[in-house]
């Protein structure tokens, strides 16, 4: 059983079209601008932004023509994963691109992994087990918390509580598509002044979690 | 004999092929993990760590290693002893690095490969994962795994061993923390009395004390710390008054179900001779204070509909407490606690 899957993976592997590297580039922003980690605007400042984005696929109406079951941890402090490569064959024309913005529950409860998912990298819970979907922390004056700081650490996938998203956004065939992410959007759309900490899952965490899918789009 | 056993193995070629789909251990002779035919199958997922015996013998090692903490002076033995289950005996509440005190009481590790979930709470879903938290627990072994990892690359020993299980000197926090889980899942305990009483095995009966007590057991207990494994895995307030200092409202604090609250789940028995302090807290010294405890449960102590113990605790003359205690006794395992595999690696 499991001998004929992987030989017939390997296979279609070595007998599918060729395929190009299509450029998924990610823009975190404020305020039209690319962000700059530690810099004022908007009467806030980002300090950390990491989330994961996985299961990438482009559909074309209601017909998928690409798909990736991985994931992979977007961290504005590391320009290299602001970048993805995606493995498209050529010609594949598509107008929509998907993704869940998050970890899923099985991958949830798989044990330990590695790469982007490896358990080092900060985006773990070690007392409640279960990945940080979304991190993002900064300052604004608006938070009564000290340091005037603000902490989101988006996660949680028991039910009810279960925060991953899908995101599907129109999109234009390209080689390159160009996903903004933006923030102001986010953290203006809170009263930090009552909420300025999310760390652990819950209903506060869902909700969040659903702004937080709201702030992506594709550059026309 | 009846003795039949089990074997988890697999053939080298199907794991050489998973070996290239994942960054699963594909070097080292099989481990052959032994357990009872009559047992359930195993929660944990093997194919995706498959043992082996370099494996487990770097997850023992590091077991043992007080690298994993931050100023190197506690390691996992420290709050779980082998000869005492697995367990932290001194101790109500496990002390930490610099001396600080957890919350909780530090249960005994045994038959891991069964559970699915881990902690009084089950807060932790995968026993690979679950070393992170005495890891990352700054009133346990204060250290963060990233840190880890850098501390064992820069030894003398440990890449190489890291090679002879995975390939290549790199260690990743996948691969520390699998092969801590390697060796975890080898402790199993399956021939106590009681196990060898199952098996029929020859000249080996329960004394009558035993018997009255195993009945009263299956009549009493057996619904929550259910056989083989003496824990049905499932979460349940026993009626504990809460400790006013900890607070711990048990599951709860995980699901925020109502259902949950104060629920802590039910700890196998196995060994339990040698496991007190008993109960999430380790309030009790003493098997007969829990029977006490169950005893003297008055209804009212919660009267949620779902809670079991509604109708008051459980109905036992002094006798039936005295004979439940000696079927207890035979759930100890002499070999499992005193396994040299299990103890200290002397190299
Ligand atoms: C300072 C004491 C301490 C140290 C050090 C420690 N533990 Fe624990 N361990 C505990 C306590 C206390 C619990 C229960 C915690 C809870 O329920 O919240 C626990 C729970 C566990 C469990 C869950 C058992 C179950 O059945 O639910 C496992 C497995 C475990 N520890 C393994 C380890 C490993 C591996 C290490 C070393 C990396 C380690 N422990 C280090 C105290 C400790
Ligand atoms: C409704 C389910 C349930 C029933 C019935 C039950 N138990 Fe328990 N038992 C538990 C739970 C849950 C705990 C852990 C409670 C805690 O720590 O707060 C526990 C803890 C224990 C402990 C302490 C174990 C340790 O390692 O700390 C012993 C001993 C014990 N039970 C024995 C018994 C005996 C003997 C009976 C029958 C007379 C019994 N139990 C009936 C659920 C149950």
């Amino acid at each position: 059983m499991r001998f004929s899957l992987l030989f017939l993976i390997l296979l279609s592997a070595a007998l599918s079209p060729k395929a190009q590297d299509l450029v998924l580039r990610i823009h975190p922003r404020v305020q039209g601008q690319e962000l700059e980690l530690g810099k004022e605007t908007e009467g806030f400042q980002v300090e950390t932004l990491r989330f994961y984005l996985g299961k990438i696929s482009l559909w074309k109406g209601n017909k998928m023509v690409f798909q990736e079951d991985n994931y992979h941890l977007i961290d504005a402090e590391k320009p290299a994963s602001l970048e993805i490569s995606l493995n498209v064959p050529t010609n594949r024309a598509f107008d929509h691109l998907q993704f869940e913005l998050g970890v899923d529950s099985l991958t949830n409860v798989s044990g330990a992994m590695g790469g982007d998912l490896d358990p080092t990298l900060g985006m773990y819970w070690a007392w409640n087990s279960g990945y940080i979907n979304f991190k993002l922390e900064g300052r604004s004056p608006a938070s009564p918390a000290r340091d005037h700081a603000f902490e989101f650490h988006l996660g949680g996938y028991l039910p009810p509580f279960a925060t991953v998203q899908t995101v599907r956004l129109p999109c234009k065939t390209s080689p390159r598509i160009h996903l903004r992410v933006d923030l102001d959007q986010f953290v203006t759309g809170l009263d930090l002044s009552k909420q300025a900490r999310v760390m652990s899952p819950g209903a506060e965490a869902v909700e969040l979690s659903q702004k937080a899918a709201q702030i992506f789009s594709c550059e026309e | 004999m009846k003795n039949k056993f089990i074997h988890i193995a697999f053939p080298g070629l199907l794991l050489a092929l998973l070996g290239l789909a994942a960054a699963a251990p594909h070097l080292g002779e099989v481990f052959t993990l032994k357990y009872p035919e009559s047992w359930p199958q195993p929660v944990y997922d093997f194919q995706k760590n498959p043992l082996t015996k370099e494996g487990v013998a770097l997850g023992r090692k590091l077991f043992y290693d007080p690298i994993l903490s931050r100023d190197s002076t506690i390691s996992c033995s420290s709050c779980h002893l082998s000869y005492t289950a697995f367990t932290h005996v001194d101790h109500a509440l496990s002390h930490g690095i610099h001396d600080s005190i957890g919350t909780r009481n530090s249960p005994a590790l045994v038959n891991l490969a069964w559970s699915w979930s881990f902690m009084w709470d089950g807060a932790v879903n995968h026993l690979d994962v679950q070393a992170l938290a005495p890891i990352t627990h700054p009133a346990e072994m204060g250290e963060d795994l990233a840190h880890v990892v850098e501390k064992l690359q820069a030894t003398e020993s440990y890449p190489n061993l890291f090679a002879g299980v995975y390939g290549d000197e790199k260690i990743t926090g996948e691969r520390l923390l699998k092969a801590l889980a390697q060796f975890q899942l080898t402790l199993v305990s399956c021939n106590s009395k009681y196990d060898q009483v199952m098996r029929g095995e020859p000249g080996i009966e329960f004394s009558e004390q035993e018997k009255r007590g195993y009945e009263l057991f299956k009549l009493n207990c057996a619904s929550c710390h259910a056989e083989p494994l003496f824990t049905n895995g499932e979460f349940y307030h026993t009626g504990l008054p809460m400790d006013s200092l900890l607070q711990d409202e048990g599951r709860f604090n995980l699901t925020l179900d109502e259902r949950d609250w104060r629920a802590f789940k039910v700890p196998s028995l196995r060994n339990i001779e040698f496991s007190y302090p008993y109960m999430h807290d380790g309030r009790f010294k003493k098997l007969y204070q829990v029977l006490n405890h169950y005893t003297t449960i008055r209804p009212g102590v919660s009267n949620l509909p779902y809670y079991k113990f509604a109708k008051g605790g459980i109905s036992l003359d002094e006798r039936g407490k005295v004979d439940v205690i000696a079927f207890l006794l035979t759930l100890t395992d002499r070999e499992f606690l005193f396994n040299p595999e299990f103890a200290f690696p002397k190299e």
